[in-house]
């Protein structure tokens, strides 16, 4: 009996040293998505996005994506980290984890691990402090989600900066398109006595 | 390797002594020493000072002695701070406070230094995986000075991830956490420092009755907390517990008698023997000698606790213990050991309802009864666990396992997230925080079946990156609003602590369960080339940037702020470990 939850949970530890925690995930991305994009390291043995129920609904999905073997796993966290990665949209990469056993909702019981609890009454000399950590618990809480609703904030800023920059690239380049295309390019060149090299097409400049 | 010039006259005294030298018998060997009013004990960690150098060294005690000159003298294991070894360490650090023991053979793995050398204590917890590792607990790593899993072996100058079987000479459990000072002459000690060492353990009554089951963290975690008292037999009983809880129960017997008077008051923990004898795999029969020892102390601090429980009781008791002992006297057939333990429970629990000061220490013997021997008790004395855990007042209670826990695989149960929404709308959702991260979604429903009598169907809210270390959350679901409503109450007008000084926080959470979305914060479209092939592949195929792109400039900027805000939630976690740690200090009970 002890011994087989002592397996059970030791198998579970090997499988969280399989497991790759993705996130920066786009709401896009799905299951076979993952699968495509991964299946050049090694084989995924399954893909599980992580619920999100408590933070904010504009959470980047995290999901956790477990490998055949430890090393696939430590192949793909290493050049997630070192490239960055493309899933489902550009530029945002994904980012690449070693999985936790936190990470796991059906994480089995640790063999051996016993609880103890007890009550505090108002009289207890630990109330008191009890009480404040309950306080302090609670605000660390908060103070959590007001670091992600910042940190969500500062990636859409980040965002809508790069569409800016994107768009202004993007105008820039539509530009010169029109200019090489009409001629403009080629006529100012030779007004200005310029060469102007096209690789693009057969030149009929000289 | 370390001078000490002017020894100051400070407190010195030796502790046990271990044997002399071989061929010298003037050389006298030690076990522990106290010295400047700190008590040093073998395989302790220690920090060694050496004039001049601005960082102290780190070393682990393996030799004690004093020569015949009347020298005193510690051999020290070095532990090697990542910056004494930089040429070598090719490999990230797995922790800020990482350390590496030194190992293999050469300069630089052991040195003779006199004992004066020694600075002080220093808390390096072992983080190694190993399966004869008792792990230690997050709290633990976090009081932790150093942690380490690694060695450097010093012959060949590379990290070793393995600790192998011995390094120095000394063996590798000296070298793992230590469940105990592991004294081979520490049971002795129970008579000797008789009303010492129950006094600590009295304070500390509310946590060793786990420690007989071996169970890895809590051992470690415990010993950490007793160690800066001077609680020898302590540490050793831990160890003497765990290392015979495989004793067979019948060899108590004899020896329960010769401790009537140190049990008294103390018997209706006899559960405990149950307990011992669940763990039913290898029995061997060791010494009955340090069992009873290990038993009778194990008792005690119930016994301190329960107080109340007269001398009269407490022999009618002692006979029943007796009783269940015989019981356990049968042949021990694996087949029929579970079987006795059983009968025994139950005995314990039909005497013990009615016994309204026993029962609060109950419920700890259930727990590591296995799943049929629970069902067993639970249908014979369905209301021991009804001793409503609200009215125990400040006693401490073990978790066990719910009856029904097995009952949700008879059914089949609606899908979490329909359940989840179900019980949202019908209010019976709660929401507990301040859990040990580690905890299962089984161990949240026992927790609550244990502090308020009540089912629930409970999960743990799985971590990503950005959740807090310091505290596990889980969704529990009730069975009526009233119940949730009632819960969220107790918990807010009293504490309930969990291990490691964690009060559970509840409330009524909002969870959101509409997860489509089709924006995200990233991801660039150029609209005019929506619907051009390119685009469309270049989006759907996932891939590595070449450094030459836009993409690739804006993908750094992305890691960029990936990594500030990494720093970020960092310090923030940081501080609040800090917050914490500074609060739990206040608590009065250890």
């Amino acid at each position: 009996m002890e011994s087989g939850k002592q397996n059970e949970y030791a198998a579970f530890e090997e499988k969280v040293r399989r497991t790759v925690y993705l996130d920066n995930l786009s709401p896009n991305v799905t299951e076979s998505v993952v699968r495509t994009a991964l299946d050049q390291y090694g084989t995924v043995k399954s893909v599980e996005f992580i619920p999100n129920y408590l933070e904010p609904r504009n959470m980047p999905q995290c999901a956790l994506v477990e490998m055949e073997k430890e090393k696939q796993a430590k192949v793909v966290i290493s050049t997630l980290s070192e490239f960055p990665f493309m899933m489902s949209g550009m530029p945002r990469p994904v980012r690449a984890r070693a999985a936790l056993a936190e990470m796991f909702g059906d994480r089995p019981r640790k063999p051996g691990r016993q609880i103890r609890i007890r009550w505090l009454d108002t009289a207890d000399p630990d109330f008191k402090v009890a009480s404040k950590l309950k306080q302090l618990v609670k605000r660390h809480a908060t103070e959590t989600a007001v670091m992600l609703k910042h940190q969500l904030e500062k990636e859409e800023k980040l965002a809508k900066q790069q569409g800016e920059t994107l768009k202004a690239n993007y105008k820039k380049y539509e530009m010169i398109d029109s200019l090489m295309a009409d001629g403009a390019a080629r006529r100012l060149a030779r007004c200005y006595n310029l060469r102007v090299s096209d690789d693009s097409g057969p030149s009929t400049f000289h | 390797m370390v001078e000490v010039d002017g020894i100051e006259n400070l407190e010195f005294k030796w502790g046990k002594k271990r044997g002399t030298g071989g061929i010298n018998t003037k050389v006298q060997f030690y076990e522990s020493f106290t010295y400047d009013g700190i008590d040093y004990t073998l395989y302790d960690n220690v920090y060694l000072h050496k004039e001049g150098e601005p960082l102290p060294y780190l070393g682990k005690l393996i030799k004690i002695w004093e020569t015949d000159s009347r020298l005193k003298k510690v051999k020290v294991l070095w532990f090697f701070q990542p910056s004494e070894i930089s040429n070598y360490l090719f490999v990230e650090l797995a922790h800020p406070n990482e350390v590496f023991l030194a190992s293999g053979e050469g300069v630089g793995l052991a040195n003779i230094n006199p004992l004066e050398a020694i600075a002080g204590k220093c808390n390096v917890v072992c983080i190694s995986k190993d399966g004869r590792n008792p792990q230690p607990s997050d709290e633990d790593i976090q009081m932790a000075d150093y942690v380490f899993y690694r060695t450097f072996d010093v012959g060949q100058r590379i990290i070793l991830d393995k600790i192998d079987g011995k390094i120095a000479g000394i063996d590798v459990k000296f070298i793992f956490n230590q469940s105990g000072s592991l004294k081979p002459c520490s049971i002795h000690n129970f008579s000797v420092d008789e009303p010492a060492s129950e006094n600590a353990i009295e304070t500390n009554g509310r946590v060793v009755v786990s420690k007989l089951n071996s169970s890895e963290n809590q051992i470690s975690k415990d010993d950490r907390q007793v160690e800066q008292k001077p609680v020898v037999a302590e540490n050793g009983f831990n160890h003497k517990a765990e290392e015979n809880s495989d004793v067979k129960a019948s060899s108590v017997k004899p020896n329960l008698s010769l401790q009537q008077e140190v049990v008294a008051g103390v018997v209706s923990e006899s559960g405990e023997l149950a307990k011992t004898n669940d763990r039913s795999g290898d029995r061997t029969g060791l010494s009955p000698k340090i069992k009873a020892n290990a038993d009778s102390k194990l008792k005690n601090p119930s016994g301190a606790e329960i107080g109340c429980v007269n001398q009269v009781k407490s022999e009618e008791k002692l006979k029943s213990v007796k009783d269940t002992v015989e019981l356990d006297e049968r042949p021990h057939k694996k087949a029929k050991l579970d079987n006795s333990v059983k009968v025994s429970s139950d005995k314990e629990t039909t005497k013990c309802a009615t016994e309204p000061c026993g029962t609060a220490t109950i419920p700890s013997k259930k727990l590591k009864i296995d799943d049929k021997l629970k069902k067993s008790t639970n249908c014979k004395s369905p209301a021991v666990p009804s001793n409503d855990g609200i009215k125990t007042g400040d006693k401490a209670m073990e978790v066990t396992r719910r009856p029904d826990s097995d009952r949700s695989k008879w059914f089949g149960e609606l899908p979490w997230e329909e359940s989840l929404r179900d019980a949202h709308e019908f209010g019976k959702l709660v929401l507990f925080q301040n859990l040990d991260p580690a905890y299962s979604s089984a161990e949240v429903e026992d927790i609550v079946w244990n502090a308020f009598n009540e089912t629930c169907r409970a999960k743990v809210v799985q971590q990503t990156a950005y959740s807090s270390p310091h505290f596990g959350q889980a969704f529990a679901i009730f069975k009526s609003r009233e119940v949730a409503e009632d819960v969220i109450k107790k918990l807010d007008e009293r504490c309930l602590l969990l291990p490691n000084r964690r009060p559970l926080v509840a409330s009524i959470p909002n969870p959101c369960f509409s997860r489509k979305q089709s924006m995200f914060a990233g991801h660039l479209i150029v609209d005019k080339l929506k619907s051009q092939r390119e685009m469309k592949e270049a989006v759907s195929t996932s891939h590595s940037s070449q450094p030459n792109t836009v993409e690739y400039d804006m993908a750094m900027e992305w890691f960029l702020m990936t990594e500030r805000s990494n720093q970020f939630w960092k310090k923030l976690y940081e501080q609040q470990g800090k917050e914490l740690k500074k609060l739990r200090v206040n608590f009065k009970s250890k």
